[in-house]
Protein backbone atom coordinates (compact mmCIF):
# COMPACT_ATOMS: atom_id res chain seq x y z
CA UNK A 1 0.00 0.00 0.00
CA UNK A 2 2.85 2.35 0.75
CA UNK A 3 4.42 1.44 -2.53
CA UNK A 4 1.13 2.13 -4.17
CA UNK A 5 1.01 5.61 -2.66
CA UNK A 6 4.63 6.20 -3.55
CA UNK A 7 3.99 5.32 -7.19
CA UNK A 8 1.02 7.68 -7.25
CA UNK A 9 3.04 10.49 -5.74
CA UNK A 10 5.95 9.82 -8.06
CA UNK A 11 3.77 9.88 -11.15
CA UNK A 12 2.13 13.07 -9.86
CA UNK A 13 5.51 14.73 -9.54
CA UNK A 14 6.64 13.51 -12.96
CA UNK A 15 3.47 14.77 -14.54
CA UNK A 16 3.71 18.11 -12.82
CA UNK A 17 7.27 18.59 -14.02
CA UNK A 18 6.34 17.46 -17.52
CA UNK A 19 3.51 19.99 -17.61
CA UNK A 20 5.65 22.82 -16.36
CA UNK A 21 8.49 22.31 -18.79
CA UNK A 22 6.94 23.57 -22.02
CA UNK A 23 8.44 27.00 -22.51
CA UNK A 24 6.89 29.92 -24.29
CA UNK A 25 8.41 29.78 -27.74
CA UNK A 26 5.93 32.17 -29.31
CA UNK A 27 6.38 33.17 -32.89
CA UNK A 28 9.65 31.36 -33.45
CA UNK A 29 9.12 28.01 -35.10
CA UNK A 30 7.47 25.67 -32.60
CA UNK A 31 3.71 26.18 -32.13
CA UNK A 32 2.36 26.44 -28.59
CA UNK A 33 0.49 23.32 -27.54
CA UNK A 34 -2.70 24.16 -25.67
CA UNK A 35 -5.47 21.99 -24.33
CA UNK A 36 -8.97 23.43 -24.30
CA UNK A 37 -11.71 21.86 -22.18
CA UNK A 38 -15.06 21.89 -24.00
CA UNK A 39 -18.47 20.24 -23.68
CA UNK A 40 -19.78 18.14 -26.61
CA UNK A 41 -22.70 20.48 -27.42
CA UNK A 42 -23.66 22.84 -30.26
CA UNK A 43 -22.22 25.87 -28.52
CA UNK A 44 -18.58 24.98 -29.15
CA UNK A 45 -18.91 24.45 -32.92
CA UNK A 46 -16.80 27.59 -33.66
CA UNK A 47 -13.66 26.27 -31.97
CA UNK A 48 -13.92 22.92 -33.79
CA UNK A 49 -14.48 24.81 -37.03
CA UNK A 50 -11.61 27.19 -36.26
CA UNK A 51 -9.22 24.31 -35.65
CA UNK A 52 -10.29 22.67 -38.92
CA UNK A 53 -9.97 25.94 -40.86
CA UNK A 54 -6.48 26.52 -39.48
CA UNK A 55 -7.33 29.76 -37.62
CA UNK A 56 -5.29 28.47 -34.67
CA UNK A 57 -2.39 26.82 -36.49
CA UNK A 58 -1.73 29.97 -38.54
CA UNK A 59 -1.25 31.77 -35.20
CA UNK A 60 1.12 29.03 -34.08
CA UNK A 61 -1.29 27.44 -31.64
CA UNK A 62 -1.65 23.67 -31.63
CA UNK A 63 -5.08 23.10 -30.08
CA UNK A 64 -6.14 19.82 -28.54
CA UNK A 65 -9.81 19.76 -27.58
CA UNK A 66 -10.81 17.69 -24.55
CA UNK A 67 -14.45 16.87 -23.99
CA UNK A 68 -15.76 17.00 -20.45
CA UNK A 69 -19.27 16.01 -19.53
CA UNK A 70 -20.05 19.32 -17.88
CA UNK A 71 -18.48 22.68 -17.20
CA UNK A 72 -18.06 21.73 -13.53
CA UNK A 73 -14.99 19.63 -14.36
CA UNK A 74 -13.45 22.24 -16.67
CA UNK A 75 -12.96 25.14 -14.23
CA UNK A 76 -10.80 23.14 -11.75
CA UNK A 77 -8.78 21.70 -14.65
CA UNK A 78 -8.05 25.18 -16.00
CA UNK A 79 -7.22 26.61 -12.58
CA UNK A 80 -4.85 23.72 -11.84
CA UNK A 81 -3.14 24.18 -15.21
CA UNK A 82 -4.24 20.87 -16.78
CA UNK A 83 -5.99 22.85 -19.48
CA UNK A 84 -4.84 26.23 -20.74
CA UNK A 85 -8.33 27.33 -21.75
CA UNK A 86 -11.84 26.18 -21.01
CA UNK A 87 -15.45 26.71 -22.00
CA UNK A 88 -18.03 27.48 -19.34
CA UNK A 89 -21.30 29.32 -18.90
CA UNK A 90 -21.05 32.85 -17.58
CA UNK A 91 -22.82 32.23 -14.25
CA UNK A 92 -20.41 29.40 -13.36
CA UNK A 93 -17.56 31.80 -14.09
CA UNK A 94 -19.17 34.57 -12.00
CA UNK A 95 -19.56 32.10 -9.12
CA UNK A 96 -15.96 30.87 -9.46
CA UNK A 97 -14.75 34.46 -9.62
CA UNK A 98 -16.70 35.39 -6.49
CA UNK A 99 -14.97 32.50 -4.69
CA UNK A 100 -11.63 34.06 -5.67
CA UNK A 101 -10.73 31.39 -8.20
CA UNK A 102 -8.27 33.09 -10.57
CA UNK A 103 -10.30 32.83 -13.79
CA UNK A 104 -10.69 35.45 -16.51
CA UNK A 105 -12.75 35.41 -19.69
CA UNK A 106 -10.56 35.61 -22.81
CA UNK A 107 -13.15 35.18 -25.55
CA UNK A 108 -16.86 35.13 -26.18
CA UNK A 109 -18.47 31.69 -26.32
CA UNK A 110 -22.02 31.82 -27.61
CA UNK A 111 -25.10 34.00 -27.28
CA UNK A 112 -28.83 33.55 -27.41
CA UNK A 113 -30.35 34.28 -30.81
CA UNK A 114 -32.12 37.20 -29.16
CA UNK A 115 -35.34 36.16 -30.89
CA UNK A 116 -38.21 35.24 -28.56
CA UNK A 117 -39.58 31.82 -29.48
CA UNK A 118 -36.65 30.97 -31.74
CA UNK A 119 -33.70 30.40 -29.45
CA UNK A 120 -31.46 27.35 -29.04
CA UNK A 121 -32.92 26.87 -25.56
CA UNK A 122 -36.48 27.07 -24.30
CA UNK A 123 -38.72 26.70 -21.29
CA UNK A 124 -41.15 23.99 -22.36
CA UNK A 125 -44.26 22.17 -21.14
CA UNK A 126 -46.24 19.13 -22.30
CA UNK A 127 -48.77 19.50 -25.11
CA UNK A 128 -51.78 19.13 -22.78
CA UNK A 129 -50.33 21.19 -19.91
CA UNK A 130 -52.57 23.89 -18.43
CA UNK A 131 -49.47 26.13 -18.11
CA UNK A 132 -49.70 28.94 -20.66
CA UNK A 133 -46.95 31.32 -19.58
CA UNK A 134 -43.97 31.41 -17.25
CA UNK A 135 -46.16 33.15 -14.65
CA UNK A 136 -48.24 29.95 -14.33
CA UNK A 137 -45.16 28.14 -13.00
CA UNK A 138 -45.85 29.40 -9.45
CA UNK A 139 -46.09 26.30 -7.26
CA UNK A 140 -44.89 24.09 -10.13
CA UNK A 141 -41.68 22.12 -10.56
CA UNK A 142 -39.18 23.01 -13.28
CA UNK A 143 -36.26 20.77 -14.25
CA UNK A 144 -32.88 22.51 -14.52
CA UNK A 145 -29.64 20.76 -15.45
CA UNK A 146 -27.86 22.31 -12.45
CA UNK A 147 -29.32 24.28 -9.58
CA UNK A 148 -28.14 27.77 -8.61
CA UNK A 149 -26.76 28.44 -12.05
CA UNK A 150 -27.55 30.08 -15.39
CA UNK A 151 -30.65 27.99 -16.11
CA UNK A 152 -32.67 28.72 -12.97
CA UNK A 153 -31.48 32.34 -13.02
CA UNK A 154 -32.81 32.73 -16.58
CA UNK A 155 -36.05 30.87 -15.88
CA UNK A 156 -36.66 33.16 -12.87
CA UNK A 157 -36.15 36.11 -15.23
CA UNK A 158 -38.88 34.69 -17.49
CA UNK A 159 -41.24 34.25 -14.55
CA UNK A 160 -40.56 37.80 -13.38
CA UNK A 161 -41.10 39.19 -16.89
CA UNK A 162 -44.42 37.33 -17.20
CA UNK A 163 -45.58 38.91 -13.92
CA UNK A 164 -45.12 35.87 -11.64
CA UNK A 165 -43.22 35.46 -8.38
CA UNK A 166 -39.99 33.56 -9.13
CA UNK A 167 -39.64 32.58 -5.46
CA UNK A 168 -42.69 30.35 -5.78
CA UNK A 169 -41.19 28.24 -8.57
CA UNK A 170 -39.59 24.97 -7.46
CA UNK A 171 -36.51 23.72 -9.29
CA UNK A 172 -35.28 20.17 -9.43
CA UNK A 173 -31.89 19.11 -10.77
CA UNK A 174 -32.05 16.84 -13.81
CA UNK A 175 -29.50 16.53 -16.63
CA UNK A 176 -30.66 17.79 -20.05
CA UNK A 177 -30.77 14.28 -21.64
CA UNK A 178 -33.26 13.05 -19.02
CA UNK A 179 -35.57 16.04 -19.20
CA UNK A 180 -37.72 15.16 -22.26
CA UNK A 181 -38.66 11.78 -20.74
CA UNK A 182 -39.32 13.33 -17.31
CA UNK A 183 -41.65 15.91 -18.87
CA UNK A 184 -43.44 13.24 -20.89
CA UNK A 185 -44.00 11.02 -17.83
CA UNK A 186 -45.20 13.99 -15.76
CA UNK A 187 -42.41 13.91 -13.17
CA UNK A 188 -41.86 17.63 -13.71
CA UNK A 189 -44.26 20.34 -14.88
CA UNK A 190 -41.80 22.16 -17.13
CA UNK A 191 -38.26 21.73 -18.43
CA UNK A 192 -35.60 24.12 -19.60
CA UNK A 193 -33.80 22.38 -22.43
CA UNK A 194 -31.11 23.30 -24.93
CA UNK A 195 -30.68 21.76 -28.38
CA UNK A 196 -30.87 18.93 -29.40
CA UNK A 197 -33.31 18.19 -26.55
CA UNK A 198 -35.56 21.07 -27.59
CA UNK A 199 -36.18 19.04 -30.77
CA UNK A 200 -36.88 15.92 -28.67
CA UNK A 201 -39.53 17.76 -26.61
CA UNK A 202 -41.03 19.26 -29.78
CA UNK A 203 -41.17 15.77 -31.31
CA UNK A 204 -43.14 14.62 -28.23
CA UNK A 205 -45.58 17.48 -28.93
CA UNK A 206 -44.19 19.82 -26.24
CA UNK A 207 -44.79 23.58 -26.30
CA UNK A 208 -42.38 26.48 -25.73
CA UNK A 209 -43.70 28.93 -23.14
CA UNK A 210 -40.66 31.22 -22.95
CA UNK A 211 -37.17 31.76 -24.31
CA UNK A 212 -35.48 32.34 -20.96
CA UNK A 213 -32.05 33.24 -22.33
CA UNK A 214 -33.78 35.95 -24.36
CA UNK A 215 -35.77 37.10 -21.32
CA UNK A 216 -32.69 37.29 -19.08
CA UNK A 217 -30.93 39.98 -21.16
CA UNK A 218 -30.92 41.18 -24.77
CA UNK A 219 -28.43 39.13 -26.84
CA UNK A 220 -27.24 37.37 -23.71
CA UNK A 221 -23.72 35.97 -23.68
CA UNK A 222 -24.47 32.49 -22.35
CA UNK A 223 -20.97 31.03 -22.22
CA UNK A 224 -17.38 32.09 -22.74
CA UNK A 225 -13.84 30.77 -23.07
CA UNK A 226 -11.62 31.51 -20.10
CA UNK A 227 -8.10 31.05 -18.81
CA UNK A 228 -6.36 31.11 -15.44
CA UNK A 229 -4.85 34.44 -14.34
CA UNK A 230 -1.49 32.72 -14.08
CA UNK A 231 -1.40 31.88 -17.79
CA UNK A 232 -2.52 35.40 -18.71
CA UNK A 233 0.33 36.80 -16.58
CA UNK A 234 2.98 34.40 -17.89
CA UNK A 235 2.06 34.10 -21.58
CA UNK A 236 0.09 37.23 -22.54
CA UNK A 237 1.14 36.75 -26.16
CA UNK A 238 -0.30 33.23 -26.35
CA UNK A 239 -3.57 34.41 -24.79
CA UNK A 240 -3.75 37.30 -27.28
CA UNK A 241 -3.26 34.92 -30.22
CA UNK A 242 -5.89 32.54 -28.79
CA UNK A 243 -8.37 35.42 -28.45
CA UNK A 244 -7.70 36.52 -32.04
CA UNK A 245 -8.13 32.98 -33.36
CA UNK A 246 -11.37 32.60 -31.39
CA UNK A 247 -12.72 35.88 -32.78
CA UNK A 248 -12.04 34.71 -36.32
CA UNK A 249 -13.59 31.29 -35.54
CA UNK A 250 -16.71 32.83 -33.98
CA UNK A 251 -17.27 35.22 -36.90
CA UNK A 252 -16.69 32.44 -39.40
CA UNK A 253 -19.12 30.04 -37.68
CA UNK A 254 -21.72 32.77 -37.33
CA UNK A 255 -21.60 33.58 -41.03
CA UNK A 256 -21.33 29.93 -42.19
CA UNK A 257 -24.13 28.08 -40.37
CA UNK A 258 -24.04 25.17 -42.83
CA UNK A 259 -20.40 24.48 -42.05
CA UNK A 260 -21.16 24.83 -38.35
CA UNK A 261 -23.92 22.22 -38.65
CA UNK A 262 -21.54 19.94 -40.53
CA UNK A 263 -18.82 20.14 -37.87
CA UNK A 264 -21.37 19.48 -35.09
CA UNK A 265 -21.93 16.08 -36.68
CA UNK A 266 -18.23 15.30 -36.26
CA UNK A 267 -17.88 15.77 -32.49
CA UNK A 268 -21.37 14.84 -31.30
CA UNK A 269 -23.60 11.84 -31.99
CA UNK A 270 -26.61 14.02 -32.84
CA UNK A 271 -28.58 12.37 -35.65
CA UNK A 272 -28.12 14.15 -39.03
CA UNK A 273 -31.86 14.84 -39.40
CA UNK A 274 -31.86 16.53 -35.97
CA UNK A 275 -28.75 18.60 -36.79
CA UNK A 276 -30.55 19.93 -39.85
CA UNK A 277 -33.43 21.17 -37.65
CA UNK A 278 -31.75 22.54 -34.51
CA UNK A 279 -31.70 26.26 -33.81
CA UNK A 280 -28.06 27.37 -33.66
CA UNK A 281 -26.91 29.91 -31.08
CA UNK A 282 -25.41 33.22 -32.22
CA UNK A 283 -21.63 33.49 -32.18
CA UNK A 284 -20.67 37.19 -31.93
CA UNK A 285 -16.92 37.83 -31.76
CA UNK A 286 -17.12 39.87 -28.57
CA UNK A 287 -18.63 39.32 -25.12
CA UNK A 288 -21.83 41.26 -24.54
CA UNK A 289 -20.61 43.06 -21.40
CA UNK A 290 -23.99 44.51 -20.50
CA UNK A 291 -25.57 41.06 -20.52
CA UNK A 292 -22.89 39.70 -18.19
CA UNK A 293 -23.57 42.61 -15.83
CA UNK A 294 -27.31 41.85 -16.00
CA UNK A 295 -26.65 38.18 -15.19
CA UNK A 296 -24.46 39.23 -12.25
CA UNK A 297 -27.24 41.49 -10.97
CA UNK A 298 -29.82 38.69 -11.34
CA UNK A 299 -27.50 36.24 -9.57
CA UNK A 300 -27.16 38.71 -6.70
CA UNK A 301 -30.93 39.25 -6.55
CA UNK A 302 -31.61 35.48 -6.55
CA UNK A 303 -29.03 34.88 -3.85
CA UNK A 304 -26.49 32.93 -5.93
CA UNK A 305 -23.91 35.59 -5.15
CA UNK A 306 -23.42 37.02 -1.66
CA UNK A 307 -22.04 40.33 -2.79
CA UNK A 308 -21.89 42.42 -5.93
CA UNK A 309 -19.68 40.78 -8.55
CA UNK A 310 -16.69 42.64 -9.96
CA UNK A 311 -17.68 41.99 -13.55
CA UNK A 312 -14.93 44.15 -15.06
CA UNK A 313 -12.15 42.06 -13.56
CA UNK A 314 -13.70 38.87 -14.96
CA UNK A 315 -14.16 40.25 -18.47
CA UNK A 316 -11.26 40.80 -20.89
CA UNK B 1 -20.92 -27.78 -19.52
CA UNK B 2 -22.49 -27.95 -23.01
CA UNK B 3 -25.94 -27.83 -21.47
CA UNK B 4 -24.89 -24.78 -19.42
CA UNK B 5 -23.76 -22.91 -22.51
CA UNK B 6 -27.00 -23.73 -24.35
CA UNK B 7 -29.13 -22.58 -21.43
CA UNK B 8 -27.03 -19.41 -21.11
CA UNK B 9 -27.61 -18.54 -24.75
CA UNK B 10 -31.34 -19.28 -24.42
CA UNK B 11 -31.52 -16.99 -21.41
CA UNK B 12 -29.74 -14.20 -23.27
CA UNK B 13 -32.05 -14.58 -26.28
CA UNK B 14 -35.09 -14.50 -24.01
CA UNK B 15 -33.85 -11.27 -22.46
CA UNK B 16 -33.27 -9.77 -25.91
CA UNK B 17 -36.78 -10.73 -27.02
CA UNK B 18 -38.23 -9.17 -23.85
CA UNK B 19 -36.38 -5.89 -24.53
CA UNK B 20 -37.54 -6.05 -28.16
CA UNK B 21 -41.20 -6.49 -27.19
CA UNK B 22 -41.43 -4.03 -24.27
CA UNK B 23 -41.16 -0.90 -26.47
CA UNK B 24 -43.03 -2.53 -29.39
CA UNK B 25 -46.18 -3.13 -27.34
CA UNK B 26 -45.88 0.28 -25.68
CA UNK B 27 -44.77 -0.77 -22.18
CA UNK B 28 -41.94 1.75 -22.34
CA UNK B 29 -41.66 4.73 -24.74
CA UNK B 30 -39.76 3.62 -27.85
CA UNK B 31 -37.94 6.95 -28.13
CA UNK B 32 -36.15 6.40 -24.82
CA UNK B 33 -35.94 2.60 -24.83
CA UNK B 34 -35.37 1.44 -28.41
CA UNK B 35 -36.04 -2.25 -29.22
CA UNK B 36 -33.11 -4.72 -29.31
CA UNK B 37 -33.11 -4.95 -33.11
CA UNK B 38 -32.51 -1.20 -33.48
CA UNK B 39 -29.78 -1.21 -30.83
CA UNK B 40 -27.98 -4.08 -32.58
CA UNK B 41 -28.43 -2.40 -35.97
CA UNK B 42 -26.86 0.78 -34.54
CA UNK B 43 -24.05 -1.32 -33.11
CA UNK B 44 -23.29 -2.71 -36.57
CA UNK B 45 -23.20 0.84 -37.98
CA UNK B 46 -20.88 1.88 -35.13
CA UNK B 47 -18.40 -0.89 -35.94
CA UNK B 48 -17.89 0.78 -39.31
CA UNK B 49 -16.53 3.94 -37.68
CA UNK B 50 -12.92 4.61 -36.81
CA UNK B 51 -13.99 6.61 -33.77
CA UNK B 52 -15.66 3.53 -32.28
CA UNK B 53 -12.55 1.37 -32.60
CA UNK B 54 -10.35 4.10 -31.13
CA UNK B 55 -12.67 4.20 -28.12
CA UNK B 56 -12.62 0.40 -27.82
CA UNK B 57 -8.83 0.46 -27.96
CA UNK B 58 -8.58 3.21 -25.33
CA UNK B 59 -10.92 1.36 -23.00
CA UNK B 60 -9.12 -1.98 -23.32
CA UNK B 61 -5.77 -0.29 -22.81
CA UNK B 62 -6.85 1.55 -19.64
CA UNK B 63 -8.56 -1.58 -18.36
CA UNK B 64 -5.66 -3.99 -18.88
CA UNK B 65 -2.99 -1.51 -17.81
CA UNK B 66 -4.89 -0.69 -14.62
CA UNK B 67 -5.49 -4.36 -13.92
CA UNK B 68 -1.83 -5.25 -14.49
CA UNK B 69 -0.58 -2.49 -12.19
CA UNK B 70 -3.13 -3.42 -9.51
CA UNK B 71 -2.28 -7.14 -9.67
CA UNK B 72 1.47 -6.52 -9.55
CA UNK B 73 1.18 -4.10 -6.63
CA UNK B 74 -1.38 -6.26 -4.86
CA UNK B 75 0.65 -9.48 -5.08
CA UNK B 76 3.95 -7.89 -4.06
CA UNK B 77 2.42 -5.87 -1.21
CA UNK B 78 0.23 -8.80 -0.13
CA UNK B 79 3.07 -11.31 0.09
CA UNK B 80 5.31 -8.78 1.83
CA UNK B 81 2.70 -7.72 4.39
CA UNK B 82 1.33 -11.23 4.80
CA UNK B 83 4.68 -12.87 5.56
CA UNK B 84 5.84 -10.21 8.04
CA UNK B 85 3.55 -10.39 11.10
CA UNK B 86 4.60 -6.94 12.34
CA UNK B 87 3.64 -5.33 9.03
CA UNK B 88 0.40 -7.25 8.97
CA UNK B 89 -0.56 -5.99 12.43
CA UNK B 90 0.51 -2.44 11.64
CA UNK B 91 -1.39 -2.19 8.35
CA UNK B 92 -4.55 -4.20 9.08
CA UNK B 93 -6.62 -1.27 10.34
CA UNK B 94 -5.31 1.08 7.62
CA UNK B 95 -6.26 -1.42 4.92
CA UNK B 96 -9.72 -1.84 6.41
CA UNK B 97 -10.08 1.94 6.46
CA UNK B 98 -8.92 2.55 2.88
CA UNK B 99 -10.52 -0.50 1.26
CA UNK B 100 -14.19 0.48 1.59
CA UNK B 101 -13.66 4.00 0.22
CA UNK B 102 -15.52 3.92 -3.09
CA UNK B 103 -13.20 4.81 -5.95
CA UNK B 104 -15.80 7.17 -7.38
CA UNK B 105 -15.46 9.30 -4.26
CA UNK B 106 -11.90 10.00 -5.38
CA UNK B 107 -12.99 11.48 -8.71
CA UNK B 108 -12.76 15.13 -7.57
CA UNK B 109 -9.23 14.47 -6.30
CA UNK B 110 -7.94 12.80 -9.47
CA UNK B 111 -9.54 15.46 -11.67
CA UNK B 112 -7.69 18.19 -9.79
CA UNK B 113 -4.44 16.19 -9.95
CA UNK B 114 -4.53 14.99 -13.55
CA UNK B 115 -7.56 16.52 -15.30
CA UNK B 116 -9.59 14.53 -17.81
CA UNK B 117 -6.72 12.22 -18.70
CA UNK B 118 -6.20 8.47 -18.83
CA UNK B 119 -3.98 8.88 -15.75
CA UNK B 120 -7.03 9.98 -13.74
CA UNK B 121 -9.08 6.97 -14.79
CA UNK B 122 -6.08 4.69 -14.31
CA UNK B 123 -5.66 5.92 -10.73
CA UNK B 124 -9.31 5.04 -10.00
CA UNK B 125 -8.98 1.63 -11.65
CA UNK B 126 -5.77 0.77 -9.79
CA UNK B 127 -7.16 1.96 -6.47
CA UNK B 128 -10.34 -0.11 -6.76
CA UNK B 129 -8.84 -3.33 -8.09
CA UNK B 130 -5.74 -3.21 -5.86
CA UNK B 131 -7.84 -4.02 -2.78
CA UNK B 132 -9.51 -6.98 -4.48
CA UNK B 133 -6.08 -8.50 -5.07
CA UNK B 134 -4.27 -7.64 -1.85
CA UNK B 135 -7.07 -8.87 0.42
CA UNK B 136 -7.16 -12.22 -1.41
CA UNK B 137 -3.37 -12.50 -1.23
CA UNK B 138 -3.42 -11.77 2.49
CA UNK B 139 -6.00 -14.51 3.05
CA UNK B 140 -3.96 -16.86 0.88
CA UNK B 141 -0.75 -16.21 2.77
CA UNK B 142 -2.58 -16.73 6.07
CA UNK B 143 -3.89 -20.08 4.81
CA UNK B 144 -0.49 -21.80 4.82
CA UNK B 145 -0.62 -25.29 6.35
CA UNK B 146 1.18 -25.07 9.74
CA UNK B 147 2.66 -28.56 9.25
CA UNK B 148 4.11 -27.54 5.88
CA UNK B 149 5.35 -24.34 7.48
CA UNK B 150 7.11 -26.31 10.25
CA UNK B 151 8.51 -28.77 7.72
CA UNK B 152 9.93 -25.90 5.67
CA UNK B 153 11.45 -24.51 8.82
CA UNK B 154 12.99 -27.87 9.83
CA UNK B 155 14.55 -28.08 6.37
CA UNK B 156 15.87 -24.56 6.92
CA UNK B 157 14.39 -23.20 3.71
CA UNK B 158 15.50 -19.63 3.08
CA UNK B 159 13.06 -16.75 2.84
CA UNK B 160 12.98 -16.76 -0.94
CA UNK B 161 12.51 -20.54 -1.13
CA UNK B 162 9.71 -20.39 1.38
CA UNK B 163 7.94 -17.77 -0.70
CA UNK B 164 8.51 -19.75 -3.89
CA UNK B 165 7.62 -23.28 -2.70
CA UNK B 166 5.27 -22.69 0.22
CA UNK B 167 3.64 -19.26 0.17
CA UNK B 168 3.10 -18.92 -3.57
CA UNK B 169 1.44 -22.33 -4.24
CA UNK B 170 -0.81 -21.84 -1.22
CA UNK B 171 -1.77 -18.31 -2.17
CA UNK B 172 -2.12 -18.92 -5.92
CA UNK B 173 -5.79 -20.00 -5.90
CA UNK B 174 -6.56 -16.87 -3.86
CA UNK B 175 -4.50 -14.70 -6.21
CA UNK B 176 -6.38 -16.06 -9.20
CA UNK B 177 -9.72 -15.36 -7.50
CA UNK B 178 -8.45 -11.86 -6.71
CA UNK B 179 -7.51 -11.31 -10.36
CA UNK B 180 -10.92 -12.49 -11.52
CA UNK B 181 -12.70 -10.12 -9.11
CA UNK B 182 -10.29 -7.30 -9.97
CA UNK B 183 -10.86 -7.75 -13.73
CA UNK B 184 -14.56 -6.97 -13.33
CA UNK B 185 -13.99 -4.13 -10.87
CA UNK B 186 -11.32 -2.66 -13.17
CA UNK B 187 -13.74 -2.72 -16.10
CA UNK B 188 -16.45 -1.00 -14.06
CA UNK B 189 -14.06 1.73 -12.94
CA UNK B 190 -12.62 2.16 -16.43
CA UNK B 191 -16.06 2.89 -17.86
CA UNK B 192 -17.05 5.00 -14.84
CA UNK B 193 -13.87 7.04 -15.10
CA UNK B 194 -14.34 7.64 -18.81
CA UNK B 195 -17.99 8.50 -18.27
CA UNK B 196 -17.51 10.90 -15.37
CA UNK B 197 -13.92 12.14 -15.68
CA UNK B 198 -14.13 12.30 -19.47
CA UNK B 199 -10.93 10.44 -20.37
CA UNK B 200 -11.06 8.94 -23.88
CA UNK B 201 -12.78 5.59 -24.36
CA UNK B 202 -16.19 3.94 -24.57
CA UNK B 203 -17.42 5.67 -21.41
CA UNK B 204 -16.79 9.07 -22.96
CA UNK B 205 -18.53 7.96 -26.16
CA UNK B 206 -21.53 6.91 -24.04
CA UNK B 207 -21.53 10.36 -22.41
CA UNK B 208 -21.32 12.06 -25.81
CA UNK B 209 -24.14 9.94 -27.23
CA UNK B 210 -26.23 10.80 -24.16
CA UNK B 211 -25.49 14.52 -24.49
CA UNK B 212 -26.48 14.26 -28.16
CA UNK B 213 -29.80 12.58 -27.46
CA UNK B 214 -28.59 9.61 -29.56
CA UNK B 215 -30.38 6.99 -27.47
CA UNK B 216 -29.76 3.98 -29.75
CA UNK B 217 -26.04 4.76 -30.03
CA UNK B 218 -25.83 5.03 -26.25
CA UNK B 219 -27.41 1.60 -25.72
CA UNK B 220 -25.27 0.08 -28.48
CA UNK B 221 -22.13 1.23 -26.64
CA UNK B 222 -23.50 -0.06 -23.35
CA UNK B 223 -24.00 -3.47 -25.00
CA UNK B 224 -20.31 -3.40 -25.98
CA UNK B 225 -19.27 -2.78 -22.36
CA UNK B 226 -21.48 -5.73 -21.35
CA UNK B 227 -19.71 -7.94 -23.90
CA UNK B 228 -16.39 -6.85 -22.39
CA UNK B 229 -17.60 -8.02 -19.00
CA UNK B 230 -18.59 -11.43 -20.38
CA UNK B 231 -15.23 -11.74 -22.14
CA UNK B 232 -13.40 -10.82 -18.93
CA UNK B 233 -15.20 -13.56 -17.03
CA UNK B 234 -14.66 -16.24 -19.69
CA UNK B 235 -10.97 -15.38 -20.11
CA UNK B 236 -10.14 -15.22 -16.40
CA UNK B 237 -11.96 -18.53 -15.81
CA UNK B 238 -9.94 -20.15 -18.58
CA UNK B 239 -6.74 -18.70 -17.13
CA UNK B 240 -7.77 -19.97 -13.72
CA UNK B 241 -8.16 -23.49 -15.08
CA UNK B 242 -4.71 -23.33 -16.70
CA UNK B 243 -2.86 -21.82 -13.74
CA UNK B 244 -4.46 -24.16 -11.23
CA UNK B 245 -4.66 -27.38 -13.25
CA UNK B 246 -2.80 -29.16 -10.42
CA UNK B 247 -5.09 -27.89 -7.68
CA UNK B 248 -7.68 -30.26 -6.12
CA UNK B 249 -10.52 -27.80 -6.77
CA UNK B 250 -9.82 -28.02 -10.52
CA UNK B 251 -9.48 -31.81 -10.52
CA UNK B 252 -12.77 -32.72 -8.94
CA UNK B 253 -13.06 -35.95 -10.96
CA UNK B 254 -9.67 -37.19 -9.67
CA UNK B 255 -10.56 -36.69 -6.03
CA UNK B 256 -12.95 -39.28 -4.57
CA UNK B 257 -15.83 -37.60 -2.82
Amino acid sequence: MRRHLAVLLLSATLLASACGSDDDSAGQGQPDKVTVGVIPILDVAPIYLGVEKGFFSKRKIDVSLKQAEGGAAIIPAVVSGQYQFGFSNVVSLLLAHSKNLPVKIVSNGNNSTGVDGEDFAALMVKADSPIKSAADLEGKTVAANTLQNIVDTSVRASVRKAGGDPKKVKFTALPFPEQPAALQSGNVDAVFVVEPFQQAVLADGGRKIASSYVDAAPNLTVAAYFAAQQLIGEKPDLVKRFTDAMQESLSYADSHPDEARKIIGSYTEIAPEVIAKVTLPKWPADVNRDSVQTLADLALEDGLLDEKADVDSLLP
Amino acid sequence: MKRGVVLGVVGLLGFAVLLELAPRIGLVPERYAPPTSRILGTLVTQTGEERFWLAVFDTIRTWLLGLAIAVALGVVAGVLIGTVPVLRAATASTIEFLRPIPSVALIPLVVVLWGSTITSTLALVVYASFWQVIVQVLYGVADIDPVAQDTARSFRLGRWHRVRYLVWPTALPYVVTGVRLAATVALILTITGELVVGSPGLGQEIATARASGAVAVMYALIVVTGLFGVAANVLTRAAERRALHWHPSMRAEAVPA
